[in-house]
């Protein structure tokens, strides 16, 4: 992994790292994918990939609204909100 | 005091659940580990005179007037739950979450939550946002993790029983580490509703006691179906604690064949060997099992866990709930100062793992690769429990470690997984129990068990605590 690889990343990832500590995350993360590689030693290719250990059906419910109004809840939650809506910083120019 | 005396002694009105509370809070105020990231001591006391008041409608139930540690994963309404994070210092949930839900009508009474490792991820409890927890046995040493809090609570004397989760050993390992016991369910077992997700298709919450009475006790409250998880199992609720007292018969349990060669500290073989007479002598037979493809786990588990971590953390963006950082100008802005604010080195690393393995052009190089590996892991354990009834190994590779250590060699403590990852991948059942002491330090052994085998690994477990006294040592 390079510098550019690790800047792409971080775009992706919404994670900000200072410039300086870029040499240190690269390390670590190139030390990581050594130990993952491992996986490369194994014959793999008639094997079928597993999801989930229990390979259940998924379960549907009835699409139906209930008595809990918690949009209030919700919205106490919030770092910032207004009557009905959260609000973010502008987005259009 | 351990959990059956606890419960007896509201049961016989000897003592009330208020005083129960009141002796259990003196004990958490004085804790030096860093053990509790909340205590909720007005709380606690009204739900105690609660379940007074109502001593007829709590008495029978599980965990009737005994005081509770909640591991700050699971969230509570209306009182912080932070998951080990600045994300969600001050996350008030507006719900509590299936296990919470069920542990209070089963009567138990939350005093505290715990600390763990950032977001669970983690095995020393250090990751944490409100400083590492110490292990009671040395407090230079770690608990272990990502359930450090709540292995350390328990072996500490503080509660009887404590809930955690276990996505690669974050119960079992703490358990060993501590020298308590503990159990990770079957996948599916136990609802994860409210349970802040890590890595979904492996999370699973289960019990912390001193022994496997109280695990029992504890898992009867915490299983139940829940429609509100749609991976929840709908087989018939089962009586742990009453299934303590089946026979067992003759079982057949397979032992791993060469296992000096997995790189297992001579402590944790000598204590392997001695509980491998305990069981011989309860009558069990002991078959030698082929299990190389165990070390495969590791390298699966780093790629599944942080892609599901890394898709998981994306909620946390700044605007719906948790921390939102004051420098930002536009929306990418908040979402990139939030998370980076927000989250620990552990956490970001894991995040960036996670999104590197599920990126465009490498998802066949490792994430369906990683996938193919858990398949023949699932295969490898179906394949050896046509052949014996139980797998018994050690939870860990060495004993508790001093702190720190994790900056000089991160892929050691990742390695330490080793014998723990295995039953998540393929959703297993397993339980952590103390089986020796070395150097003034506990050892802990594992057995895993097929699906839905629980009673029989708290049976076993029951039975090898009837005729040793390891789980009544003490720091």
């Amino acid at each position: 992994m390079d510098k550019i690889e690790l800047k792409n990343l971080l775009f992706l990832a919404k994670i900000g790292i200072a410039d300086k500590e870029h040499p240190k995350i690269i390390e670590k993360l190139t030390n990581t994918f050594d130990l993952i590689d491992e996986m490369n030693e194994l014959d793999l290719d008639k094997v079928q990939p597993l999801n989930n250990p229990l390979e259940l059906n998924n379960v549907s419910r009835k699409d139906s609204d209930n008595d809990r109004n918690a949009k209030k809840d919700f919205l106490e939650n919030s770092p910032e909100s207004d009557e009905d809506y959260f609000i973010v910083p502008k987005i259009i120019e | 005091m351990n959990f059956k005396t606890q419960r007896e002694k509201f049961r016989s009105k000897s003592i009330s659940a208020k005083e129960a509370v009141q002796e259990t809070i003196k004990r958490a105020k004085t804790d030096k580990l860093n053990i509790f990231i909340n205590c909720f001591e007005s709380e606690a006391l009204s739900k105690a005179e609660h379940i007074d008041n109502n001593f007829a409608k709590f008495k029978d139930q599980p965990l009737s007037g005994v005081p509770i540690a909640h591991k700050d994963i699971f969230c509570t309404k209306d009182l912080i739950t932070t998951c080990g994070s600045r994300m969600l210092k001050d996350f008030k949930p507006p719900y509590d979450s299936t296990v919470i839900d069920n542990c209070n009508n089963a009567g138990s009474i939350m005093i505290a939550k715990t600390n763990m490792d950032e977001f669970a991820m983690g095995s020393s409890n250090e990751t944490s946002f409100f400083g590492p927890v110490s292990n009671p046995w040395s407090e230079n040493l770690v608990p272990g993790g990502s359930s450090g809090g709540s292995a350390a609570c328990v072996a500490a004397d503080i509660t009887c029983i404590s809930t955690g989760t276990d996505t690669g050993g974050s119960i079992r390992q703490p358990a060993a580490l501590c020298g308590i016991t503990g159990m990770k369910p079957t996948y599916g077992l136990v609802s994860r509703w409210g349970m802040i997700a890590f890595c979904s298709s492996m999370d699973q919450a289960g019990p912390f006691s001193k022994d496997a009475f109280g695990c029992a006790a504890l898992l009867d409250a915490m299983a139940s179906y829940d429609l509100k998880d749609s991976t929840c199992s709908k087989r018939k609720k089962i009586c742990y604690e009453k299934s303590l007292n089946d026979n067992l018969g003759n079982l057949k349990i397979g032992v791993i064949k060469n296992i000096e060669d997995l790189g297992i500290h001579k402590n944790i073989l000598n204590s392997y060997e001695t509980s491998k007479t305990v069981l011989q002598g309860l009558g069990h037979e002991l078959k030698e099992i082929d299990f190389s493809e165990l070390s495969s786990g590791i390298c699966s588990y780093y790629v599944i866990a942080p892609a599901e971590c890394s898709s998981n953390l994306s909620r946390f963006d700044g605007v719906k709930f948790g921390h939102r950082s004051a420098k930002q100008k536009d929306i990418s802005e908040l979402y990139m100062q939030t998370r980076s604010e927000g989250f620990g080195d552990e956490v970001k690393k894991r995040i960036l793992i996670g999104t590197h393995v599920l990126s465009a052009g490498f998802y066949d190089a490792y994430y369906l690769k990683a996938q193919k590996v858990r398949r023949n892991i699932k295969n490898k354990f179906e394949e050896i429990f046509k052949d014996v009834d139980l797998i018994f190994m050690p939870t860990t590779l060495d004993q508790a470690f001093e702190k720190n250590r994790e900056s000089s060699d991160p892929n050691r403590m990742y390695k330490e997984d080793l014998l723990t990852i295995p039953a998540n991948l393929a959703g297993l059942p397993a339980i952590s129990f103390p089986n020796g002491l070395k150097n003034n330090l506990p050892t802990g052994g594992q057995l895993v068990g097929n699906y839905f085998s629980e009673s029989l690994l708290l049976n076993i477990t029951n039975k090898i605590q009837e005729v040793t006294d390891w789980h009544k040592m003490t720091p």
